[in-house]
């Protein structure tokens, strides 16, 4: 098995599941707390429409994935904001409607594209040392602005109303939050695909939820729980030789039920009231 | 009308609303400096709006509202950091994973501002608001596991880590058993002799916070009546809010018609 760390391929592929898993796993932190679940599942097939127009019309897949999927979150933020629609309405709406894109534009071209599907089911193993280097950048920029304004994000993510009331920025923090989901999304198109990279930003953020009663703790137990699930899921790939996506987000979903099962506040609930 | 002389937070004839909808009309009110207000009214009486327009987030119609001197709608986040304020009790989940002085320290980032991190100093702010409202044992304690009066002290205490001029609070005893209510008010009039903080305590009841009050104020869309809770109790006054059934008994107990509110 430890040959395996000698190929290029392997190595890059381990660098960039560890990537994705912990950029995913702090994003989740806010977006678990803050409940923005179906903002990242929308934005996701929103930035997997960009990549197929990518496709279709020539033009790099990855630049048009960022703008479908920041016109996604954009326009759901200042619809909710402006009090027209909540927040889950507006977003399944753009859902589907960037999902029937997709479709269209993947039915428009004229052969069968398997890059294409790649994205919508990831292939971490294919990672080429050039997306390496977009990944490493565009990680640095999302996990730089988190730690920025980590403090103004847990404010909003635990009470976004008393958060604009005390001082805080609250409406341009939250905008910030949406924008960082984007991008936290379109990184991990390539490695984990437009259908998986939810659970990858939901599940480690959700197994530490369950583990502890402070935003510390819970941050740092994110980021474990996601980059050793997404390098171990990695490394299951390659020696059953079963498909990355689905072994990473499988193993992540195991440990989050064994989190529910042996969960301090689950031990809590069921004892009687003090 | 009772005005002040140094006023703190002015209205001048502001009407609050949307359009078609008017919240409340033609307020003209001044809170002075280091004063302990009521503000009273039966449901729908606007006084949440009167909390939003303190808070900057609601900017009038017509007339003015001045806040520290400020148009209301030049309101920015540093003198939003002025005001301490305890919104009406929402459900803290049981589960969210904060800690009271997690908790706490959330009210110092408004203060700080962007791009600054907490540093000891903060902290010592934090544990000392915890400290004030008698909290300071529980500071690694989960917010969820605590009842529903110390979550409103925890509460009270991040208005305060906020060192504010104003403390703002928007129905505190709501959703409390009744001698918890007694001592989140205790708290918060000995809070205000203490640190000298300009209170608007905003409530549906009366009796509770008759004794402890400078001003009351009444509303119902239009200001009735501010001035000595004395003066404003009176039953010709209190019968144009609250309807006929007002009743005022030997001890000088208010008691109206039920609004409590439902949430």
């Amino acid at each position: 098995m430890f040959e395996l760390f000698t190929y290029d391929f392997m190595q890059r592929s381990l660098l960039a599941a560890a990537m994705v898993g912990g950029l995913c796993s702090v994003i989740g932190v806010f977006v678990v707390l803050r409940g923005l679940a179906f903002v990242g599942a929308g934005t996701a097939h929103a930035a997997f429409a960009g990549v197929a127009l990518g496709f279709l019309m020539g033009w790099p897949p990855l630049l048009l994935a960022i703008i479908f999927g920041l016109a996604t979150v954009w326009i759901t933020g200042w619809v909710e904001e402006k009090g027209r629609m909540k927040l889950d309405v507006s977003i399944g709406i753009l859902y589907t409607t960037t999902m029937a894109l997709a479709i269209l534009f993947i039915g428009l071209m004229k052969t069968y594209n398997a890059e294409v599907y790649g994205y919508l089911f990831g292939s971490v193993l294919s990672v080429t040392s050039e997306e390496l280097r977009t990944i490493g950048g565009l990680s640095i920029l999302v996990l730089g602005l988190i730690l920025l304004f980590s403090k103004e994000l847990y404010f909003i993510a635990f009470d976004q109303e008393m958060a604009e009331a005390s001082g805080v920025p609250a409406r341009k923090i939250f905008f910030l939050l949406l924008t960082l989901v984007a991008l936290t999304v379109v990184i991990s198109l390539k490695t984990v695909g437009a259908i998986l990279v939810f659970a990858m930003i939901l599940i480690p953020a959700s197994t530490a939820y369950q583990l502890t009663h402070s935003l510390r703790t819970l941050t740092i137990y994110s980021i474990l729980i996601g980059i050793s699930t997404s390098v171990s899921g990695v490394l299951i790939s390659a020696v059953w030789d079963i498909p990355s996506g689905p072994a990473i987000v499988l193993l992540a979903t195991s440990i989050f039920f064994l989190a529910i099962l042996f969960s301090p506040k689950r031990e809590r609930r069921m004892a009687p009231a003090a | 009308m009772s005005e002040s002389s140094n006023p703190i937070i002015q209205f001048d004839h502001a009407t609050f609303g949307f359009p078609g909808v008017i919240a409340l009309q033609d307020i003209s009110l001044s809170i002075g400096m280091g004063e302990f207000v009521g503000v009273i009214g039966p449901n729908g009486s606007g006084k949440t709006t009167l909390c939003r327009a303190v808070l900057g987030l609601m900017a009038p119609l017509t007339g003015h509202l001045r806040i520290f001197d400020c148009a209301c709608g030049e309101l920015r986040c540093h003198h939003r950091a002025q005001i301490g304020y305890l919104p009406q009790k929402g459900v803290v989940d049981r589960n969210f994973p904060v800690t009271v002085l997690e908790t706490v320290m959330m009210g110092r980032y408004g203060t700080l501002g962007l791009f600054k991190r907490t540093t000891k100093k903060d902290q010592a702010i934090a544990l000392d608001a915890l400290a004030h409202v008698g909290m300071d044992a529980h500071r690694d304690t989960a917010l969820g596991h605590l009842s529903g009066g110390q979550q409103q002290r925890v509460f009270i205490a991040r208005a305060l880590a906020q060192q504010p001029k104003v403390l703002l609070l928007d129905e505190p005893t709501t959703g409390l058993d009744i001698t918890t209510q007694h001592n989140v008010i205790e708290l918060v009039a000995h809070l205000h002799k203490e640190l000298g903080l300009t209170v608007l305590l905003i409530t549906h009841d009366i009796n509770m916070i008759r004794s402890h009050v400078d001003r009351l104020v009444l509303l119902k869309t239009r200001l009735f009546a501010a001035g000595p809770p004395a003066e404003v109790l009176q039953p010709d006054i209190l019968r144009q809010v609250y309807g006929k059934d007002v009743v005022i008994t030997e001890k000088d107990l208010v008691i109206v018609e039920d609004y409590h509110h439902h949430h």
